[in-house]
């Protein structure tokens, strides 16, 4: 199946200054693509150049077939969504107008400005002017302006940055739900809790160039060291090895009902991150 | 092509909301206004007051409200949402033009008719005024893509008050110097010069060549906004 998203040897430089160097990635149509890295790791560059807002230095770009950028036609943009950090809004406009020119733009039925708002808890704000509205509440205008025309690819950075964890829980099922209707998402963040939750495959950026791409549990498995911690109801807690050296102990201590809890002792993804790069995933 | 005049018409009345909610563009209507009033006090204007005040009324209306649309859909990061969705380029300029150039008539018939302005031959007059009103939008929106913010739109639009506003002072600047001697085929100046011609008497053939001006600097504009405006879809 050809890749919905392919990026082969994409560089881009600022003069002398190397934004992403050499990243090779391919997203499958369906999946839930996770891009992590801490801040200036060069995400937003990688973003721009697959939504047509950035032409790259070297490499090959190319999104539904097509390598970018492209004189795009109004049938190109209608397949994908894209929000970013400086996704702007009408400040003197509702939510709601904000929602209805798109929603004309796109060609979709106006209930789904309804289906949208619901989706991000937004319903019973969609008169209030832009102006007026919370960090939190601008962006979920936006993300909900970004669902309307449900789009094959969905390119979000840090759809979640500035939420409570509440109306973060809220738009993950939104999104899991859109997935299954078919949507490809990538998905650009540096919370790894939000990779971990939604993301089929992850990728690692780091001062511009790929570090690991893989699921969250291979990678996991992959950095283990092999321990599982055991805590016994008296309080004592025990490191053990996940080797068959240590399987008679765990036997003993269950045969006595003497467990409270066990912990596998994988690594988050943030802790794979530190190990490869030295630097935390903030 | 129904979905063209659908998403046209969308920008159209995002904008004729936007508008009426933002006085800091709207009131600049007033300076034109205010000068026919009081040039309309007035008897036996000459033809050069009357186009002071629509030359200004131009600038000020036409070119500064739309660079100050444009300029502000880019620093509030909004004209990238209006590039990254299906409307082509063509339908986000004509819907953000179509309502300043609608602003700009009703500003010039206003001060036609509060200035007593009475042309010998309204057709020909209109015809120029209608084709200047192409140019001016050209410029603002050219203005607006170039610069980053409203403010900067704003003081952009200095130099072209003054090169564009007042046409009699560039007139005497181009009879005095003969490196200035350009400056007489402005739009701004062919426009007097039509007026004037329609005053003696002046037929459509009469004023073939100060319209074609109008239109060739009308259509150089346009060609130069549209190739900005394809440099900006994508970033530096």
């Amino acid at each position: 199946m050809e890749p919905i998203l392919h990026l082969q040897g994409v560089s881009k430089m600022y003069g002398n200054q190397v934004a992403v160097a050499d990243l090779d990635i391919d997203v499958q149509p369906g999946e839930i693509f996770g891009f992590l890295g801490p801040s200036g790791s060069g995400k937003t560059t990688t973003i721009k150049m697959i939504t047509n807002q950035l032409e790259a230095t070297d490499g090959e770009v190319r999104v539904f077939g097509r390598s970018l950028p492209v004189r795009a036609t109004s049938e190109f943009y209608r397949r994908f969504g894209v929000l970013t950090d400086n996704s702007g809004l009408y400040q003197r406009l509702s939510i709601e107008e904000n929602l209805a020119l798109y929603a004309k733009l796109y060609d979709v039925p106006r209930q789904r400005i309804q289906d949208v708002l619901e989706l991000v808890n937004l319903q019973d704000a969609r008169r209030r002017s832009v102006a007026k509205l919370s960090k939190g509440m601008r962006q979920r205008t936006v993300l909900a302006r970004t669902l309307l025309h449900e789009p094959e690819l969905l390119v979000l950075d840090e759809p979640t940055s500035a939420l409570d964890p509440g109306n973060v829980q809220h738009i993950h099922q939104g999104l899991r739900a859109l997935n299954e209707r078919g949507t490809t998402i990538f998905l650009s963040t540096h919370d790894m809790q939000e990779a971990e939750t939604l993301c089929d495959r992850v990728a690692f950026i780091h001062d511009g160039r790929l570090q690991q791409v893989d699921t969250s549990k291979n990678l996991r498995r992959r950095y283990s060291e092999g321990m599982i911690q055991v805590e016994l109801t008296n309080g004592d807690v025990h490191t053990l090895a996940n080797t068959p050296a240590y399987a008679k102990q765990l036997y003993e201590y269950m045969a006595d009902d003497r467990v409270a809890a066990i912990h596998s002792q994988e690594p988050t993804l943030g802790d794979i991150f530190v190990r490869l790069t030295g630097r935390e995933l903030v | 092509m129904m979905m063209a005049v659908q998403r046209m018409y969308a920008i159209f009345m995002k904008d004729v909301k936007d508008l009426s909610k933002n006085l800091f563009v709207t009131t600049t209507v007033i300076t034109p206004v205010i000068l026919a009033l009081f040039y309309g006090q007035q008897d036996q204007l000459p033809i050069e007051i009357h186009y002071l005040t629509f030359n200004i009324a131009l600038v000020l209306v036409a070119t500064f409200v739309q660079a100050a649309l444009i300029a502000e859909e880019k620093e509030k990061h909004t004209l990238r949402g209006l590039m990254l969705s299906p409307a082509s380029p063509w339908e986000i300029l004509a819907g953000k033009n179509v309502l300043t150039f609608l602003f700009t008539a009703l500003t010039l018939l206003v001060c036609t008719l509060l200035a007593g302005y009475e042309p010998a031959h309204a057709g020909i007059v209109g015809a120029g005024m209608a084709l200047s009103i192409g140019f001016y939008l050209a410029l603002g929106t050219l203005l607006g893509l170039l610069a980053t913010s409203v403010v900067q739109a704003s003081v952009a639009l200095l130099p072209i008050m003054f090169v564009f506003g007042f046409s009699q002072i560039i007139e005497e600047m181009a009879n005095r110097y003969q490196a200035a001697g350009v400056l007489e085929y402005l739009p701004n100046v062919q426009l007097v010069e039509i007026a004037r011609q329609v005053e003696q008497g002046a037929a459509w053939g009469d004023v073939t060549a100060p319209l074609l001006w109008i239109v060739g600097w009308t259509a150089v504009m346009w060609g130069v906004v549209f190739i900005t405006y394809q440099r900006r879809q994508l970033e530096d």
